[in-house]
């Protein structure tokens, strides 16, 4: 009975943890929003904006990818 | 040329449907496993290697990756360094993507760093390289599911006989003690928190290095920073503090590094063996596609952040450079 508790507060736990995606999701959103604004006004940054908007989506993805590990903490290890 | 490219096509499309044909048989004769899941790598074989003083180091299967790995990359010097011997001006082949692959990454450092390319572009083409192949061996076929089978601790799979001493796992879970589990030979190295740890601590402590060989002793007031300290008390000690934010910054560089290209590709992992065991036909094909993608950015963010960073190390910060 308590090791289904346990394995219940796991699953639980591990679908609380990935709420966190959501900032992230924002973020990448946000970024790619004002990247391609940004290529539409003026198209000879594209090149230079697609890289920069590269980095900022792995910065944002990076929060999102945390979320994610101690998810997979929660799942696989504990 | 135009009726070349339209059989192309016909032949691609039947080529498609033959594999998919291929998978329905194939997973009719072979049911899919859901695989266990272990976050840090398995050892394929009980028997420790004796470091002395470092302790006891297991056989981790992630080794024999990258053994594969560093063969891959030897192997691609190799070409190139024929290549550049037979003296060809215009290299073709191997050599001829290695080129372009070159001038396309010393390019992007130079727009970002400047004159200390030269200093930079060794190690951000390095890691590039090395995550690259890292990530893009996760998707030859036989990765992750060939491999020494074992009794499983809690439960594990039936199995059944191949002939001679090949086993197959069935999808059938049975009781404690009598399931069998599998530890694949190869296992995606970036799946492994050792190596993008190793990886991490690699860009952020050569980039320590490089901004000394920029700045010289004067790259520590980015950390400790005492030179406004007494000329305007309470701002200097706000610049103190920005100093010390940038210290944890460096520390948490470290732990970005190391699990957003290890949160990436185990995700990668877990999402291809979930969709395999639940989805075997066709839809896997489209994950690979996807992971293809995934490994190809998180290589190149990985190496791209490297050399913003070591391209910010070269420079003072604003304030200062107004000084001068």
């Amino acid at each position: 009975m308590s090791g289904d508790i346990v394995l219940a507060a796991k699953f639980i736990g591990a679908g609380l943890a990935m709420i966190g995606a959501l900032g992230g999701g924002v973020g990448i959103g946000l970024s790619v929003q004002g990247a391609l604004q940004g290529m539409a006004r003026n198209p000879d940054a594209y090149g230079n904006l697609l890289t920069n908007m590269i980095l900022g989506i792995a910065f944002s993805e990076a929060i999102a990818i945390y979320c994610l590990v101690i998810a997979f903490l929660m799942l696989f290890v504990l | 040329m135009e009726t070349t490219r339209k059989w192309r096509w016909g032949v691609n499309r039947w080529i498609v449907l033959a594999f998919i044909i291929f998978s329905i048989v194939a997973v009719n004769i072979f049911a899919p496993v859901q695989p266990h899941i272990q976050v840090a790598a398995e050892n394929i074989t009980d028997a420790t290697l004796n470091l002395g003083p470092l302790g006891k180091v297991p056989f981790a299967n992630t080794w024999t990756t990258l053994l594969v790995l560093d063969l891959i990359i030897i192997l691609l010097a190799w070409s190139v360094r024929q290549a550049v011997k037979k003296g060809d001006l215009v290299p073709h082949g191997i050599a001829g993507g290695m080129e372009m692959f070159v001038e396309v990454v010393y390019n992007l450092t130079e727009s970002a760093a400047g004159k200390w390319a030269k200093k930079i572009f060794p190690w951000f083409a390095t890691i590039l390289l090395v995550v690259l192949v890292a990530n893009l061996m996760k998707l030859i076929p036989g990765m992750e599911t060939i491999g020494v089978m074992h009794h499983a601790e809690g439960e594990g799979h039936a199995i059944q006989s191949l002939g001679g001493n090949a086993y197959n796992l069935l999808p059938e879970v049975v009781e404690c003690g009598e399931g069998y589990v599998l530890t694949p030979f190869f296992r995606a190295v970036s799946t492994d928190l050792n190596f993008t740890l190793a990886l991490a601590l690699i860009s952020v402590i050569m980039t320590q290095v490089i901004g000394v060989m920029a700045q010289g002793p004067r790259y520590f007031t980015k950390f400790l920073n005492f030179t406004t300290m007494f000329k305007k008390p309470f701002f200097g000690f706000m610049d103190f503090l920005v100093g010390m934010l940038e210290m944890i910054s460096e520390f948490a560089k470290i732990i970005s590094f190391t699990f957003r290209l290890f949160g990436n590709m185990f995700a990668g992992f877990v999402l291809m063996a979930l969709v395999t065991s639940m989805l075997p036909i066709f839809v896997p094909s489209m994950i690979s596609m996807f992971e293809f993608f995934i490994g190809l950015i998180q290589a190149f963010v990985f190496g791209m952040l490297t050399m913003v960073f070591m391209a910010q190390a070269t420079q003072g910060h604003g304030g200062e450079e107004e000084h001068h």
